[in-house]
């Protein structure tokens, strides 16, 4: 029992250590709001105030977030890769059978013809509904990342979809790998443009221009980023899962 | 191009390097590889250029600061380089390059490890210079998430096991770096550390228990990954199971850097000082167990890991003396003696990435070459060496150099650091366990150097027989690629940069120290008197007492008693949930002090 | 304060997932409930700032603090991003030693974790 008991005496003194932030009742400071409310279309030419700060006040953290996508990208896909060519050993050298349950490879054909033909077709719905969100995240509710992770779920949808015959180049994993570096490139570039015209990193590059054309291309770079990156972690581990 | 981007070039460049390097994943090979060098020279050896052009300006004590993309204060992303930043920066690069060099001979190697270990210089980079708590959250995020994938390059199946611990630990202590990140914003409406300060001190009572359980969050996550005492227990098999070039950067590197980066929100916000006091008397108490712990051990990686505790120790004991100094007088002589202290932490910290980088990385050479990690039955490493074709001894003498650093022999930088902690904990109780530290520190290098020792000639025909592996072959799987191995070009090149860099940081060691303690804020000649004294009689007299008590402890820890004990010490219960224990635990322990 | 408390015995679970269960995804799943219940926390009282959508669109009402929002999305996506990734670990942790139990796994990788 002595990790139920860790796991109390955790949860007790973790409750303990957070409870003054849980109990925590003051009114909302409105620095932010006040002065975004005021200013933050003016500056970063988007109405929607969420993407002004995701894309412009505070576009170095997002920099930072597609970082992170990429490594966790990178590291999955690298970890599925390598997989099949480790031989694990035990302590006398005898290599461990893997345990291949019988029901894992009933689960793969559970892939019935109509989810197939239905995901499929709506697959390439969704990514139209994703590009949308990603280009209109400026003006209304939306944006790079949330139109990015519509267009990730429209990449799983094809690759449900694409039994059996020729699957979209879209589902490949070389070439989601490749969008998403490509879209890495990009955005550094994007961001590096400020340095090269003298208004800094990731300012607004064009001088006098409505920052807004910024903000559009940051989402659609962003979004075809973490679309890519998103549905290649899911296509892997499904293709890991039918392998 | 204005100084904010040369200030941020450092964090900017391994990110373009690593996008070189990705695109050389879909590419051909051979351009493959063309790509994965430039990415690597972009990344870790152009951000020297914009540190040396800022040195002039920085070390003075000058600082380049503010909002990422020129955005409005309120909202946009704050950064600060100053001279702890260009300092830790130093760092990071120094061992970073050798590293990677390293690497290119003992793996791993490809587009991919290249790519992901520049993301992780750049987060050093990015962490060292955040002035906004949101976005140190997002760089150690960055920088965990580059450590965890880094520990499981070496494909052992045990760094996977080692690289989830890791993983969840820390990505648990994020969340609650996350929730002190929430109640700052709550109470202030503000991230940058300077507004986040001010709003506290307009509120009534400084925000009450909710600032303090917010700085103790805070603390509490950065201190895990620093691995301080009680939260340390990931480090040891994610530090010995990664490759060699990712745990010496990992050692020497990346444990220090959030370190430094929390003295800034220390030094400002309220129950600071407080909680660096305790970091430090935690870190004072760590050093003399961490070296216990690791004279117990019997995996030579794995005994430099335990090091890596106990040294780590040495630094936050000093570094939080002097924030708990800086920050109760912020303005005045306190400020300048805190300044002193965190500046003697920081040249350990210097003098023990490079000496720990090159114990990794020899080690690491060794242990390949004779397919052998147990320090107990790895004997004539120095003629494996030269059986795999080293006529030099350069990973030798790379080795003895390492070992005579970490215990504090003249002239190499180990020493001098050591005295400047002495020297600026004089007096405090924190002085004796560092000394009793550093005479475990001895014994558990003259336990480690055996290994070049001569085999006994009954082990020595049937280990080192020259067609029949070793037989002691069940640790093979750990070494997959012995038999033929070759010391590489780069391994030497590597190791011998490195050294060269301990001989010199000891050689210069008082200049350094005072442009240092200069750039750290620390008042003019605060450290002469300690220049003139650290080759005085009594500090050399000191340091041969401390040899000769090391080998009487290590002939201590050889009795049967001893042997028992380590052992005992060795196999004491680890698991799983203790690492979330200590963690809970600790950071409770830190509100209950902060708020009492 | 319902809601909070609420909240913070969602973050509490997760933890408690997180130590006490033995299988490596369940421990995942933990890892997850206490990354949302933050920033849930986090969305949840920033809400309360105000009544609109923080989009300005002329309309009367006081909007919202858009910056909680824009803040979590970031760590909604490390969350997701640091989830995945302990997946991956979990699923070569399994076929290196055909169990998810990590006090299985532990036995199995043997003599080098003494």
């Amino acid at each position: 029992m002595p990790t139920r008991l860790a796991a109390l005496a955790s949860v007790l003194a973790a409750a303990f250590a957070l409870w003054p932030l849980f109990a925590l009742d003051v009114a909302w400071p409105g620095t932010v709001r006040d002065y975004l409310e005021a200013k933050g279309t003016v500056e970063s030419g988007a109405m929607n105030l969420v993407s002004a700060i995701y894309l412009g006040y505070r576009a170095y953290d997002t920099l930072g977030e597609t970082v992170v996508l990429l490594v966790a990208v990178t590291g999955a896909i690298g970890m599925m890769a390598a997989g099949s060519a480790l031989a694990p050993r035990e302590a006398g050298g005898a290599p461990v059978e893997p345990a291949r349950s019988p029901r894992r490879e009933a689960r793969s054909r559970q892939r019935t013809e109509l989810i197939a033909a239905l995901s499929g077709k709506l697959g390439a719905v969704i990514l139209i509904f994703g590009l949308y969100v990603m280009l209109y995240g400026h003006v209304s509710p939306g944006g790079g990342f949330q139109g990015g992770v519509v267009v990730a779920s429209g990449i799983v949808f094809l690759a449900l979809g694409s039994h059996g015959a020729a699957p979209s180049p879209l589902v490949g994993a070389r070439n989601l790998a490749r969008i998403e570096s490509a879209g890495f490139a990009i955005l550094l570039v994007a961001a590096c443009l400020g340095v090269a015209s003298g208004k800094g990193f990731l300012a607004p590059p064009l001088p006098g221009g409505d920052p807004v054309s910024f903000i559009i291309v940051l989402n659609a770079v962003i979004g075809i980023k973490v679309g890519a990156g998103i549905g290649l972690l899911c296509v892997a581990m499904l293709t890991e899962e039918a392998a | 191009m204005g100084m904010t981007d040369l200030a941020l070039a450092p964090a900017i460049l391994p990110l373009v390097g690593a996008a070189l390097a990705l695109a050389g994943k879909t590419a051909r090979p051979a351009s493959a590889r063309t790509l994965e060098r430039l990415g690597a020279f972009v990344g870790l050896a152009l951000p020297w250029l914009p540190l040396v052009l800022l040195a002039p300006s920085i070390l003075q004590g000058g600082a380049v600061e503010g909002f990422v993309g020129g955005w409005a204060p309120s909202v946009g992303v704050a950064f600060r380089f100053d001279g702890m930043a260009w300092l830790v920066n130093l760092l990071g690069f120094a061992v970073a390059g050798p590293a990677w060099v390293h690497a290119r001979g003992s793996g791993p190697r490809g587009s991919a490890f290249t790519a992901l270990y520049l993301v992780q210089a750049s987060a050093l980079a990015a962490t060292s210079m955040a002035a906004d708590l949101f976005n140190l959250f997002v760089c150690l995020e960055v920088l965990g998430m580059a450590s965890y994938v880094l520990v499981t390059e070496s494909g052992k199946p045990g760094a996977y096991l080692a690289s989830f611990s890791y993983l969840m630990v820390s990505a648990a202590a994020m969340v609650f770096f996350l929730l002190g990140v929430y109640g700052l914003y709550r109470l202030t409406g503000a991230l940058e550390y300077g507004a986040v300060a001010r709003g506290l001190s307009a509120l009534p009572d400084s925000g009450g228990h909710a600032a303090l359980a917010s700085v103790a969050a805070i603390a509490a996550a950065i201190a895990l990954r620093t691995a301080v005492m009680p939260l340390y227990g990931w480090l040891p098999e994610a530090h010995a199971l990664a490759p060699h070039a990712v745990s010496a950067v990992l050692s020497g590197v990346l444990i220090k850097t959030p370190l430094f980066a929390l003295t800034r929100i220390l030094v400002l916000l309220p129950g600071g000082g407080e909680t660096g006091a305790i970091l430090g008397a935690a870190g004072a108490i760590a050093a003399p167990i961490g070296v216990v712990i690791a004279l117990s051990q019997t995996d030579a990686k794995r005994l430099l890991a335990y090091h890596s505790i106990s040294q780590i120790g040495y630094v936050v004991a000093a570094w939080g003396a002097g924030v708990a100094l800086i920050a109760a007088d912020p303005d005045g002589a306190g400020a300048s003696a805190g300044a002193v202290l965190v500046a003697a932490a920081y040249l350990h910290a210097l003098a023990h990435a490079l000496f720990k980088g090159l114990l990794f990385l020899s080690v690491g050479t060794v242990t390949d070459v004779a397919a052998e990690r147990d320090v107990y039955r790895l004997r004539g490493a120095g003629r494996a060496l030269r059986r795999a074709g080293e006529r030099l001894p350069v990973t030798t003498l790379a080795f003895a150099v390492g070992a005579l650093s970490i215990m504090a022999i003249p002239p190499f930088n180990g020493y001098a650091s050591k005295a400047a902690l002495s020297a600026a904990l004089k007096g405090r109780w924190q002085y004796w366990t560092l000394l009793a530290a550093s005479v475990g520190t001895v014994a558990s290098f003259i336990k480690l150097s055996l290994v070049f020792r001569r085999p006994k000639p009954a082990a020595s025909t049937e280990t080192f027989s020259e067609e029949a592996p070793p037989a002691v072959a069940d640790t093979a799987t750990e070494a997959p690629e012995s038999g033929a191995e070759k010391v590489p070009i780069s391994a030497k090149l590597a190791t011998a940069t490195l050294a060269a860099a301990c001989l010199a940081g000891g050689l210069a060691a008082p200049r350094l120290y005072r442009v240092v303690a200069t750039a750290l804020g620390a008042a003019p000649g605060a450290t002469d008197a300690w220049s003139a004294a650290l080759y005085a009689p009594a500090e050399l007299l000191k340091t041969a007492g401390l040899a000769a008590g090391g080998l009487a402890l290590f002939a201590l820890a050889r009795t049967a008693p001893g042997k028992a004990l380590a052992s005992a010490i060795r196999n004491r219960p680890r698991g799983f949930h203790g690492l979330f224990l200590a963690l809970c635990l600790g950071m409770a322990a830190l509100t209950a002090w902060l708020i009492r | 304060m319902i809601a909070r408390i609420l909240v913070g015995l969602l973050l509490l679970t997760g933890l408690a997932t997180l130590v006490a269960r033995r299988n490596l995804v369940k421990k995942v799943f933990g890892l997850a409930i206490l990354n949302s219940a933050a920033v849930f926390l986090f969305v949840m009282e920033g809400a309360h700032s105000g009544q609109g959508a923080p989009i300005v669109d002329g309309s009367a009402l006081q909007i919202v603090d858009p910056l909680p929002q824009a803040l979590m999305l970031t760590a909604i996506v490390i969350g997701v991003c640091v989830t995945a990734l302990a997946l991956a670990i979990a699923a070569r942790l399994h076929r290196a030693t055909g169990s998810l139990d990590i006090d299985v796994i532990k036995e199995r990788l043997g003599n080098g974790h003494d």
